[in-house]
């Protein structure tokens, strides 16, 4: 019989203003307490970081990738905003103190748990039908809906005013709950141009290996750095209620 | 669909509910929990245009534990009413207290952080909700 592994120990880590204790997009599964400081919870958005909130002494980061026990990138960035310490925790000796937990305890935390990311799909919902009035954009929580991911990944579109069936192939380079920027080649199999005001069919897997498939309409049309290739700016037109969930929960900081 | 016996046990008493009675009142003090044994609930929360619906709760769904697992006063964060005739169970407080008591400190500072996501969540929706046309 081999002997479990001891769970490794906790560490002590200093950050000094402005480093990165957690970066959105990354995989990792520590859990991080703060002992000492001020860390800003944010996310990307284009070049812009949006600050969802501030946390202090006793708080903790990281505790959904636990909690979920899915294994899933870190959906927002944490920076420290002073000189910060903090305490990280391995996730292998908190399972085992999980475990432990009393079931109706764990009954319990699964439904918090369970609200909690109903509540974020619901904030992400809230978002698009605010988003088509126009307001100022401010960088307070409440301005989710306008979360933007940069992402690649392969997808696949066609035009929806043509009979042909047959599928393009691009990339996608960020997506939000109102709309994708593309990446695709000024050429293709169809001969079809990209126009402003064409309407796409769009089919990709975003990185929680989810499909989705959304129809929207061009509303940009860049040259890329690259020979051959256009950045091509897409607002979203028909999108379904699973669709948008699945994109919203995509999107949940 | 039957309640999960682990939580059953936990039931000391069981109270009916016509539709719209308020069983949860936002800013009353308690820390008691509930489950639903049978119907639906709505969690609604005051808000700039009035009251509005956060959540609806099904049978299984225990409520009332973010001021039962919160440290300090146990302030009701929202109401819970009745959507429909619905019967409720209220949990054992004591035990559930007890069993809470032997979690160890991280996990509950990992269940209290929730909570107070889950709060700032609601109330970001509020926010988003007042702001609608």
């Amino acid at each position: 019989m081999t002997e479990r592994q001891p769970p490794p120990p906790d560490l002590h880590l200093s950050y000094r203003k402005g480093d990165l204790i957690v970066k959105e997009g990354n995989y990792g599964i520590s859990i991080y307490r703060i002992l000492k400081g001020k860390v800003g919870v944010t996310i990307q958005s284009g070049d812009r970081e949006i600050r969802l909130a501030t946390l202090g002494h006793g708080e903790i980061i990281g505790e959904m990738t636990f909690l979920n026990r899915e294994i899933e990138p870190r959906s927002a960035s944490a920076r420290a905003l002073e000189e910060t310490e903090v305490e990280v925790w391995h996730p292998s000796r908190l399972a085992l103190e999980y475990e432990q937990m009393e079931p109706i305890i764990k009954y319990i935390s699964d439904q918090i748990l369970g609200r909690l990311i109903r509540m974020n799909k619901f904030i992400g919902q809230l978002g698009t039908r605010t988003f088509k009035k126009p307001t100022q954009p401010e960088t307070t929580a409440s301005q989710r809906s306008y979360y933007r991911k940069d992402l690649d990944v392969l997808c696949e579109y066609r035009p929806l005013d043509i009979r042909k069936t047959a599928w393009l192939k691009g990339r996608v380079r960020n997506v939000s709950l109102s709309g994708l920027g593309l990446d695709v080649g000024a050429g293709n199999s169809l001969n079809f141009p990209h126009e402003l005001g064409k309407v796409f069919r769009v089919r990709m897997t975003l990185p929680n290996r989810k499909q989705v498939e959304v129809d929207a309409k061009i509303v940009t049309v860049r040259k890329s750095g690259i020979e051959g290739r256009l950045d091509v700016g897409l607002a979203i037109e028909n999108i379904t209620e699973e669709a948008r969930k699945i994109l919203g929960f995509f999107l949940m900081p | 669909m039957g309640i999960d016996p682990i939580v059953h046990g936990y039931v000391v008493e069981e109270e009916q509910y016509p539709d719209k009675a308020v069983i949860i009142e936002e800013g009353s003090t308690g820390d008691w929990a509930y489950i639903v044994l049978e119907g639906k609930v709505r969690v609604v929360k005051k808000g700039l245009k009035g009251t509005l619906t956060v959540d609806t709760l099904k049978e299984g769904a225990v409520f009332g534990e973010m001021a039962m697992f919160q440290k300090g006063e146990a302030i009701r964060t929202a109401s819970v009413i009745a959507d429909g005739p619905v019967q409720v169970g209220v949990l054992d407080r004591e035990r559930l207290f007890d069993a809470y008591a032997t979690v160890s400190t991280r996990i509950k500072s990992l269940i209290e952080t929730m909570i107070d996501r889950l709060e700032d969540t609601t109330n970001a929706i509020i926010g988003l909700l007042g702001k609608q046309p």
